[in-house]
């Protein structure tokens, strides 16, 4: 009776065992989205919420850079508009990560807060590109219905990267850092040339900014998601 | 030539116009230079050729040299560069890193010189003397090197064994690190046969595979691709063609062709629909034969079974006849409120006794009985009394008795005594179980909207009695249909009285027979006319029959309600009810009856007056408004 007694318990005291050896080596696994303990909105995976910012990134640029050729066709054959083309854009005083060591090097709060900072910089020029481009004679189709698309994809990835960011450095809420756009005056000029270089080099601009975020993005995802093993 | 694509921009603001007059003092030179020399070659100036960066990371420029054959500039060429960087050019041109890794006439500038999303400018000075200038952005000269390591695999070979698909794989660029997603690169495959010469291009794809359709086994073909950065539009350069050679064809698979067996599909369908057809045509065969030998119309009164001539049921026949007789049969047709109530009656043999008239006579008291009574059942007997069909209505009642009758055989029990018929009843009660009025079941009378008379059970029996009583045919008198008038009173009313024929064997057992017979031998005698005399002693007779009698017509033309008192009356008077109905058989549509409550007479409008008049007129000659005085009340 004793003996079975004591094997009945040590019997248990060891599927007790197993099991939590069990909980606590499920939990070391490395392949644990990125959760920081305490994070209040942790329901979408950080995987997940990257794959989606990417996806939209992508497609933004994709979309710039259509309208931009399409406008280029358009519009600016035969004004010269390229020489001009290297004017300043408004997020240049943002300084970003200028090639892809660079942006390796850079810890990735501040890039995601970079990110963050060009995509809110972009929601007033976008709001008013859709409106001017509508007021344009005979408005393109093509570039008024990008650009519209634009202006919304772009909001979704200013709030699909606050997600992120909030998941991977939570708590730490800064300003809301952003160049000011003060272009509208040339996009509403009456002389023509004037008014549509500005819109050349607004879409140029567009274009350029797309395409940092998308690699940054990318790079980011390669790194936090997969950690560099992409 | 000036190259004029950053004049203003790209270089500083100070030396800008130093370079420009620096730039013409050159093109003059080198132009008068050439115009002595004479036989040169115009344009020797070295010049950008393409700057390109493979990898988004490195980029390089190469120029032509420019340099004609023999003659070799002393003074070397040098590339200058600048870039602007936080809205600020930098004030120096520099000189290119690596004249060498690029190859002859080339800069070539590492990652570390590289900045994307930067504008660089650069220069190409030939002694001392700005050649050529160029300003751009490293993501817009993207040119990435050709893929590597092609390769293709058989996906599948058709059953003709013709054709096969293959499909073709390969590896980015080495160089470009689209692992990390820095760069992103669209591929180009182009295939042909190895002896033709054009080449066939399929679309740009993302991935790094890509499927071939349709090669023919017996032919050899040749397989590139290139690539470019995504968004962009320059390709780079073709990658090493790829041989494919695909396996011989199998020797069998060219002498089956699999056809179609449209032969077989036909023969199917054909017998498949004759299937159909047949079916179709064997369980609609009724419908096929009466629309290919459509039967020939038949003489058919409406509303009779041809069942019933076959089967000799001729009472039946005559009692259908009866109803739908002259007098608006359409009424009961085409009415749609008038239904036709079913009448079980299994002997029919004394309907065809009597004339219509007989029965409606025969039946009249019972009509009334009947309106005053019915029963609260759905026989139809309300059909009745619709106000419009007076006439009809004695048709009607002939069914509606016919119900009563057949379906109440049994009620008739208990009945209050008030016309001594009860051994008549019972005598006739077999007998009328085949009143007239009953027809096969396929007639129904019935009126939905009329208002039930208020019934009393007891009456109602005794109207059945009386029904009974009067519907032996023997008692009925053969009396026209038409009232006569039989006087007027000063009034200006009419009184009506029965036709020529006397209602003989009439035999109510409390009402004075004698005159009854009398009125009716007077009748029959003064078929023409009758007095007032005659009329009066008929009249007296039937007190409130009459006025019973008049109350029911009313009954008839109105929708009203019957109440016990009236039907008390009724019953009371049930055994004159006969004289009396039959004495002012209500004229059809164009009189209305008044009720008065003095039993002299039916009295009549003054405005159907004239009619009655020229009727009392010639049957009578002549009344003194005495006569008349005394009639009327």
């Amino acid at each position: 009776m004793d003996n079975k007694g004591w094997s009945l318990k040590a019997g248990s005291l060891l599927l007790l065992l197993l099991l939590v050896s069990d909980l606590l080596l499920c939990q070391s696994v490395a392949s644990l989205p990125i959760c920081p303990s305490g994070a209040v909105n942790c329901q979408v995976s950080l995987r997940d919420l990257f794959d989606r910012a990417v996806i939209l990134s992508h497609y933004i640029h994709n979309l710039s850079s259509e309208m931009f050729n399409e406008f280029d066709k358009r519009y600016a054959q035969g004004r010269g508009f390229i020489t001009k083309a290297i004017n300043s854009c408004h997020t240049s005083s943002l300084s970003t990560p200028e090639d892809k060591e660079q942006a390796q090097q850079i810890h990735h709060e501040d890039l995601l807060n970079l990110i963050l900072r060009v995509l809110r910089s972009w929601n007033d020029p976008l709001y008013h590109l859709v409106t001017e481009v509508r007021g344009m004679q005979e408005a393109p189709d093509a570039i008024l219905s990008r650009a519209i698309e634009i202006e919304e994809q772009n909001r979704r990835l200013l709030e699909g990267m606050e997600k992120i960011v909030g998941q991977v450095h939570p708590g730490i809420r800064e300003n809301e850092v952003y160049s000011v756009w003060s272009g509208l005056p040339s996009l509403q000029m009456a002389d023509e040339d004037t008014r549509l270089f500005a819109f050349y080099n607004l879409l140029h601009c567009l274009r350029r900014d797309s395409h940092k975020i998308d690699n940054y993005l990318k790079l980011l995802k390669c790194r936090i998601v997969y950690d560099s093993n992409c | 030539m000036i190259n004029d694509m950053c004049d203003s921009a790209c270089a500083p603001e100070g030396p800008t116009g130093m370079d420009l007059w620096q730039l013409l003092l050159t093109l003059a030179v080198a132009g008068s230079g050439s115009a002595f020399s004479g036989s040169e070659d115009s344009s020797e100036k070295p010049k950008f050729t393409k700057c390109r960066s493979p990898e988004l990371e490195t980029f390089s420029c190469h120029w032509t040299d420019g340099v004609r054959h023999g003659l070799k500039n002393a003074g070397s060429v040098q590339l200058f560069y600048i870039r602007r960087s936080t809205q600020e050019w930098t004030q120096e041109w520099k000189e290119c890193p690596d004249y060498v890794s690029a190859g002859e006439n080339s800069c070539y500038f590492n990652s570390s010189y590289t900045s994307i999303w930067i504008p660089y400018c650069i220069k190409l000075t030939s002694n001392g003397g700005t050649v050529d200038q160029k300003c751009f952005s490293v993501e817009e000269i993207v040119q990435p090197d050709p893929p590597i390591g092609l390769n293709w695999t058989l996906l599948n070979i058709s059953l003709t064994g013709i054709h096969a698909d293959i499909q073709v794989r390969w590896e980015p660029p080495p160089n470009a690190d689209v692992q990390k997603g820095w760069i992103v690169l669209k591929y180009e495959l182009q295939y042909k046969e190895v002896n033709e010469s054009q080449w066939k291009m399929m679309d740009p794809v993302l991935s790094t595979s890509v499927p071939v359709y349709s090669l023919r086994l017996d032919k050899e073909y040749e397989v590139r691709v290139r690539s470019r950065q995504r968004n962009s539009e320059k390709y780079g350069e073709f990658s090493e063609v790829l041989y494919v050679t695909l396996p011989q064809m199998s020797p069998f698979a060219c002498e089956e062709d699999f056809q179609f067996p449209w032969f077989l599909i036909i023969i199917f369908g054909i017998f498949g629909l004759t299937m159909i057809l047949f079916l179709f045509i064997f369980s609609k065969q009724q419908r096929i034969k009466m629309l290919i030998l459509p039967p020939v119309p038949v003489p058919k009164i409406k509303g009779i079974d041809p069942d019933l001539l076959k089967e000799g049921k001729l009472e039946e026949v005559n009692t259908i006849l009866a109803i739908h007789d002259n007098y608006k049969p359409e009424f009961y047709n085409d009415d749609s409120w008038v239904e036709f109530i079913e009448l079980d009656i299994d002997d029919l043999d004394e309907k065809t006794e009597g004339s219509d008239t007989d029965r409606l006579l025969s039946n009249d008291h019972e009509k009334s009985l009947n309106i005053l009574g019915a029963k609260d059942d759905d026989s139809g007997r309300t059909s009745c009394y619709e106000p419009d069909i007076l006439e009809t209505d004695f048709n009607a009642s002939d069914v509606c008795d016919g119900t009563s009758e057949v379906a109440q055989p049994q009620r008739l029990k208990g009945e209050v005594d008030l016309l001594c018929l009860d051994q008549k009843n019972q005598n006739n009660s077999p007998s009328t179980d085949t009143t007239p009025t009953t027809q096969q079941p396929s007639i129904i009378l019935a009126k939905e909207n009329k208002p039930r008379p208020l019934l009393i059970s007891g009456t109602e029996s005794t109207q059945q009695a009386a029904h009974t009583q009067l519907s032996n045919p023997s008692s009925l008198a053969n009396i026209d249909f038409y009232a006569q008038v039989s006087d007027i009173t000063p009034a200006g009313s009419v009184v009506l009285s029965p036709g020529q024929k006397n209602k003989a064997g009439i035999s109510p057992c409390d009402m004075p027979p004698e005159v009854a017979s009398l009125c009716q031998a007077n009748f029959i005698m003064d078929n023409a006319y009758f007095c007032e005399a005659d009329a009066k002693k008929c009249i007296t007779v039937a007190p409130h029959v009459e006025a019973e009698s008049r109350v029911e017509p009313s009954f008839n033309q109105e929708d009203i309600y019957i109440t016990t008192e009236s039907l008390t009356t009724t019953a009371g008077q049930s055994g004159t009810t006969e004289r009396a109905v039959s004495s002012e058989m209500p004229v059809p549509d164009y009189t209305s009856i008044h009720i008065i409550q003095s039993p002299r007479g039916l009295v009549l409008n003054a405005t159907a007056l004239p009619l009655p008049d020229k009727e009392f007129l010639s049957s009578c000659g002549y009344v003194s408004t005495d006569q008349l005085n005394k009639i009327m009340p």
